[in-house]
């Protein structure tokens, strides 16, 4: 918040003596106003000299402080800038669109909350690919676990669309792709700075054109901020509200719809409970639990909390059941690699001790 | 002469409790809170654990503020004033507000709120209601939402003057409803305590926002009459809860809905400082019932 000085220029009325006068009662800043009641304070003007003046001042520091919230919007309004701008989007997948009568509403935060390997990030992806294609519009998604994979989304934007020619679908293909902007994130701080940056940009750019934001995923929003929770201090509490705040602000003033994941820890008798705990219950809109059976492809998705639906309805929905065990081999072929080395050192190892207990 | 005068009264107890009864409000009875008498000027807290409809609540006080008593020879029931919505939590959902205003004016009586809404399979656009009532109502509702503990402070010290004005146009307004009065808890607790320039210069903490609030809303009730309404999210989670896991002592059993419970059976954790906790006047505890979220 500024210092008095600094208004000094723009408002002549809160010249030296006012700021004197305000440096009488430990005031410096329009912050400190915020903390101060100015009624008092009017009541100390009227014995000084200058009360009329310091007065007017008090009066022009009223309408600084009106200009620095919200502003004010009735009913009607509401409902026409809802009706107008926060439409849904539709994440692709069936039953998630069915639960949530019709997809992600923009002006909404909405979590998803499952177990690991339960599709998270497969929903994510897919609801990616889906508005980039269908919506013409972009998508911002901050991947923090390295598990954005555009190989995946390629099958699902070329999934649907009839074999036409091959340069055509892909220049289609190439158009969509370039709609998302994945960034790596692996702290807290800079998605911090990813998100300002990216609200500077939305304030500062026309409107209009398709390469207006719609959609901003954050996978997962628990790696980042589990690691900072817990301990003494309360700063890592505040660094998740203020990440929330920071979601939803971006989500009302520039009608983008936020999906967000969440793991899940053991809560009591044994069932399991979102991760981030209570403090962060109040920051989404809309929650949905989402499970998979093991090894299968169908995925069940429940609501844990949404503005007007009662929570435990849920819907079963199938995940593109052959091109998982493609992704699937993709994402073990790591793994043989690395498995296959450390058969080859503890090969190597007995043979070391075999030849050297033989040497003995 | 003038001891006598100072010492026989200016009126009797009967004369002054039939002028004050005239005058006065009657009671402010808020459904579902029926059995909760409130008068203007009391400020009444909504406490609950995250999914427990402390919004809905707040939607449903808000609705009876705005409705009229009667018209066109229906009987609504309403305060027929203004009602101030600050969102702290920044969830509102106004197609939800829109949707249970229709099902009001649908229904016309406020008995029938529960079945009808209850009733998944009425179509929204199959309910009729008065086109001229409902824009009267969605303009009575006035909005705003905050970010951060400035924008509130911000908001609270200019109340003050857009109440003013509306009364210029011959409008009352009867209701503030702050949505979630603790969201900033954890911002405003983090806030580091500097040493700032000037020994007796007000940091910005939990103690002082709160302090600061209190009083801007205790001026508010002073100058302009009205009920004064908060929700409170339980940040730390259920009491009793945590208690039964670590054996401290056995479940607690006096769950009410309405708050007869003493400071010293609370069955959540209070965080917010004492000069909010005396403010409030009454308070009402919320749970799901059989829930494990």
């Amino acid at each position: 918040m500024a210092p008095l000085k600094s208004l000094e220029q723009e408002y002549p009325i809160l010249d030296s003596n006012f700021q004197s006068f305000c440096a009488s009662h430990d005031i410096f800043s329009v912050e400190d106003l915020l903390l101060h009641d100015l009624y008092v304070l009017a009541a100390f003007a009227e014995q000084e000299s200058s009360s009329e003046r310091l007065k007017q001042g008090i009066a022009q520091v009223l309408s600084i402080i009106d200009g620095q919230h919200q502003p004010w919007l009735n009913g009607i309004e509401l409902l026409e800038d809802a009706q107008r701008n926060k439409h849904v989007l539709s994440t692709g997948c069936e039953g998630i669109d069915l639960l949530l009568h019709g997809g992600l509403r923009v002006g909404q935060l909405t979590e998803l909350v499952g177990p690991s390997s339960s599709g998270k990030t497969q929903v994510c992806l897919l609801a990616a690919s889906n508005v980039a294609k269908k919506h013409i519009g972009s998508v911002v998604y901050l991947d923090t676990g390295n598990s954005f994979s555009p190989q995946r989304v390629t099958q699902f934007i070329c999934q649907h669309s009839d074999p036409a020619i091959d340069q055509a679908k892909h220049r289609t293909l190439q158009k969509v792709m370039n709609n998302i902007s994945c960034k790596s994130v692996f702290d807290i701080f800079t998605m911090f700075d990813v998100l300002h940056q990216l609200e500077f940009n939305l304030r500062s750019q026309m409107q209009g054109g398709d390469c207006k934001v719609q959609l901003l995923i954050v996978d997962s929003v628990s790696s980042m901020v589990t690691p900072i929770l817990g301990g003494s201090g309360s700063q890592g509490h505040a660094l998740m509200i203020s990440a929330g705040y920071l979601l939803k602000k971006l989500a009302h003033e520039h009608n983008i719809a936020v999906l967000v994941t969440n793991h899940t820890v053991g809560g009591d008798g044994g069932i399991s409970k979102p991760a981030l705990g209570e403090s962060w219950k109040s920051i989404p809109h809309v929650r949905l639990l989402l499970s998979c059976d093991h090894g299968g492809s169908i995925c069940n998705v429940s609501i844990l909390k949404h503005p007007s639906m009662v929570e435990s309805f849920a819907s079963l929905f199938t995940m593109c059941a052959i091109d998982l065990s493609l992704s699937l081999s993709l994402s073990v072929r790591p793994f043989y690699k690395l498995f296959l080395l450390h058969m080859v050192f503890l090969f190597l190892f007995t043979l070391f001790n075999f030849f050297s207990s033989g040497c003995w | 002469m003038e001891a006598k005068g100072w010492i026989s009264g200016d009126e009797s107890a009967k004369e002054m409790l039939g002028r004050v009864l005239s005058r006065a409000r009657p009671f402010l009875l808020l459904p579902p809170l029926h059995r909760v008498p409130l008068r203007p000027r009391n400020v009444l807290e909504i406490v609950g654990p995250s999914p427990s409809a402390k919004t809905h609540l707040l939607i449903q006080a808000a609705l009876t503020c705005v409705l009229p008593v009667d018209w066109n020879g229906v009987h609504y029931g309403g305060f027929d004033g203004f009602a101030i919505f600050i969102d702290l939590d920044c969830r509102f959902d106004i197609f939800r507000f829109s949707h249970l205003l229709k099902l009001r004016l649908a229904s016309g009586s406020v008995s029938e709120i529960d079945r009808e809404q209850n009733n998944n399979t009425i179509k929204r656009s199959s309910i009729a209601y008065d086109e001229e009532l409902y824009t009267l109502c969605m303009r009575r509702f006035s909005y705003v939402r905050c970010y951060d503990s400035f924008e509130f402070l911000a908001t609270l010290k200019t109340l003050h003057y857009r109440i003013q004005k509306e009364k210029a146009y011959g409008n009352c307004v009867h209701m503030l409803l702050i949505d979630s009065i603790g969201a900033f808890h954890w911002i405003d607790r983090a806030s580091t305590c500097l040493p700032l320039r000037g020994s007796n210069r007000k940091s910005h903490s939990v103690q002082t926002v709160l302090e600061t609030v209190v009083q801007e809303i205790r001026k508010l009730l002073l100058l302009h009459p009205m009920l004064a309404i908060a929700t409170k999210a339980t940040l730390f989670g259920n009491r009793a809860m945590n208690e039964a896991k670590w054996n401290l002592r056995k479940p607690d059993t006096s769950y009410s809905q309405i708050g007869g419970i003493t400071a010293l059976q609370l069955p959540y954790r209070e965080y917010m400082p004492s000069a909010w906790q005396t403010f409030v006047t009454h308070r009402i505890l919320l749970r799901p019932s059989g829930s494990e979220y």
